[in-house]
């Protein structure tokens, strides 16, 4: 506040200094040359009242007044006769003095005016900019406070799933071991009695189930070393069709009520991939077309070149196939398509597709869902780099 | 031999869960089928009618809420259903809209097997065409409803008017677990549901006249955000 009245009398003081500055100095160019006939008297008035008009512009209407009225007194002392004095002979120019000064004072005022005007239009803008500004920081606040509460909805989400996941094999083989921990001992009203097919059952149940729960944790445990970017590729250089052999090979328990079909080029380059990986995520995919497809029906799995500096892998099923709305998502962690119940598959632990997704883009490949060939089932696809030597 | 045995029809979309329960079950002497989803269930339902229903809540199509509504309009068969800690709300819904009681995953065999066995003694409620009951002896309980007397033990309580339909209401439906909504709803009427501060006042007062210890009651137990379940034995 202080340094702006400061500011504002420093100005004012300026003002004053250009409006006597200015008068005195056209009054010294031009008088020498008073009276003579290289210059005559309106030519010295529009000089003149040319410096009221750069004061009033400059510093407003009063300089713009003081420089006025010192250019009539010059006007009249040095250039109208008699000159020296501040007598005027002439009654016209009595009229050319007055409407010097009265020019001046006018022009003073409007561009004062204007000046004003722009200052107040300067202002304006400068508070719309202000505003402006805070509107956005609270619109970036409310969407930040948005994308937070989506994020406490999806972590909620997700813990369902989570909780889900793990609950589900648990209540099996809690059933199980207490009805196994029954044996033996009288029950209410009726006695129980095993045979070893259901002893044996239920053995099963509490090994498939603890497989599905140690299963779970490790999907858990590879999910957040790939989002923490921790994945370790170890490349070598390796051909294509000895991974799917190995990839086969452990998805055969799977597949095996499914006919198999393997498409392989012939001039398939070797690839510098973790073949452990690739191999993993070729097991996902299988074990993923197993699940959604039903038995009897054929699983195709294909090998080709893609230009230059890829090769394409697919696998595709004749199941229901997916909704083009849910192609993306499927690759999000814990989502699941619901399972055909007719083909009593269990479900899946939601986590293939998203582990696939991060080691196949480690790799600097792609991977995505097509429409089968067939027009039904689904058919999923992954590009890998062939590979060169110079890299890591 | 197969005919004596008492008929559950299991519903759970997870194929491990249905499974073992099946075997469990059938070691124990039922006559199990499973049923994958809702639908399922109801086609099972019309070609095999069974003694008993146990469901889980989560599945696709029909629910087991819905299928709760669907079985509750057809029969006043029990039903029993799995639920998961956290989903008390889903719990409610199930019981509201006509389950028993409810099982909470992972549960061991010899909780379920007991909810059951409770669940089939249980007599279907009376319906209000049958002729007037004026007698219901259970347990230890005795009630006059024409003379409106109660006896607890072979003693005579007093109760207020609420107090006694409140507890006539729970006679008829010993061992089931009553929602909140049911209980108001049944006593109160239908602009009371969700009143429960009512109610926790006159479960207070009626535990302080039919229990041993009003402090440890073991007629009226409390279902932890659900209702209370009333067992007519000590």
């Amino acid at each position: 506040m202080i340094s702006a009245m400061k500011n504002l009398r420093q100005n004012r003081a300026a003002g004053y200094a250009s409006a006597v500055l200015g008068i005195a100095a056209v009054t010294a160019a031009l008088a020498p040359f008073a009276g003579g006939e290289v210059i005559n008297s309106t030519t010295v008035a529009l000089a003149l009242l040319l410096i009221v008009l750069f004061v009033a512009t400059g510093w407003g209407s009063r300089p713009a007044i003081v420089a006025a009225v010192l250019g009539v007194l010059c006007f009249n002392f040095f250039f109208l006769p008699p000159t020296g004095t501040l007598t005027i002979e002439d009654p016209q120019n009595w009229i050319a003095l007055a409407a010097f000064l009265m020019t001046a004072m006018i022009a003073g005022q409007l561009s004062s005016r204007a000046r004003r005007r722009a200052e107040e239009a300067e202002a304006g803008r400068r508070e719309i900019e202000r505003l402006y500004g805070e509107l956005r920081d609270a619109f970036e606040r409310a969407s930040h406070a948005e994308a937070l509460r989506q994020s406490e909805q999806l972590k909620s989400a997700l813990l369902d799933a989570v909780t889900h996941d793990l609950r589900t094999p648990l209540t099996s083989i809690k059933v199980s071991v207490t009805t196994l921990l029954r044996e033996g001992q009288a029950n209410g009203e009726v006695p129980v009695v095993f045979d070893q097919e259901a002893r044996r059952e239920m053995l099963e149940v509490i090994d498939e189930e603890a497989d599905r729960l140690n299963h779970f944790i490790e999907g858990l445990v590879e999910l957040a070393r790939i989002e923490a970017g921790e994945l370790q590729l170890r490349r070598r250089w390796g051909a294509v069709d000895e991974i799917l052999v190995a990839a086969l090979a452990r998805a055969e328990p799977l597949v095996r009520r499914h006919r198999i079909v393997t498409e392989v080029d012939d001039e398939l380059p070797v690839v510098r991939v973790d073949a452990r990986a690739v191999a993993e995520v070729i097991y996902t995919l299988l074990d993923n077309a197993a699940k959604y497809s039903p038995p009897g029906t054929v699983v195709r799995v294909s090998a080709a070149r893609a230009g230059d500096e890829m090769i394409e892998i697919a696998v595709a099923d004749q199941g229901r196939g997916i909704a083009p709305e849910l192609r993306e998502r499927v690759f999000d962690k814990f989502f699941r398509v619901a399972p055909d119940t007719a083909t009593r598959q269990p479900k899946g632990i939601g986590m293939g597709l998203a582990i696939a997704r991060g080691i196949i883009e480690a790799h600097g490949g792609r991977i995505w869902i097509d429409d089968a060939a067939t027009g039904q089932g689904t058919r999923v696809v992954f590009t890998l780099p062939i590979g060169d030597n110079d890299e890591p | 031999m197969s005919s004596d045995r008492r008929r559950i029809l299991v519903v759970d979309d997870e194929a491990q869960i249905t499974r073992v329960l099946r075997r469990s079950l059938e070691t124990h002497g039922y006559d199990v089928r499973v049923a994958a989803d809702g639908e399922s269930a109801l086609d099972v339902f019309n070609d095999w009618p069974p003694d008993l229903v146990v469901t889980d809540l989560s599945m696709p199509g029909v629910d087991g809420i819905e299928l709760c509504r669907r079985l509750r309009a057809r029969s006043e068969l029990p039903i029993i259903v799995l639920s998961v800690r956290g989903e008390e709300q889903t719990k409610v819904q199930a019981l509201d809209a006509g389950a028993d009681d409810y099982v909470t995953k992972p549960f061991g065999m010899d909780e379920l097997l007991a909810r059951i066995r409770a669940a089939l003694r249980r007599a279907p409620a009376p319906t209000g065409s049958d002729e007037a009951v004026t007698l219901i002896e259970a347990g230890d309980f005795r009630a006059d409803l024409a003379a409106h007397q109660i006896t607890v033990r072979g003693e005579e309580v007093r109760l207020t008017p609420k107090e006694f339909d409140l507890l006539v209401y729970f006679l008829q439906h010993a061992g089931k677990v009553l929602t909140h909504r049911t209980l108001l709803s049944a006593i109160w009427g239908g602009n009371f549901v969700e009143q429960t501060e009512y109610l926790r006042v006159f479960v207070g007062q009626l535990r302080k006249k039919i229990e041993p210890d009003p402090s440890r009651p073991v007629y009226i137990l409390t279902e932890p955000w659900v209702g209370y379940r009333f067992n007519s034995e000590a």
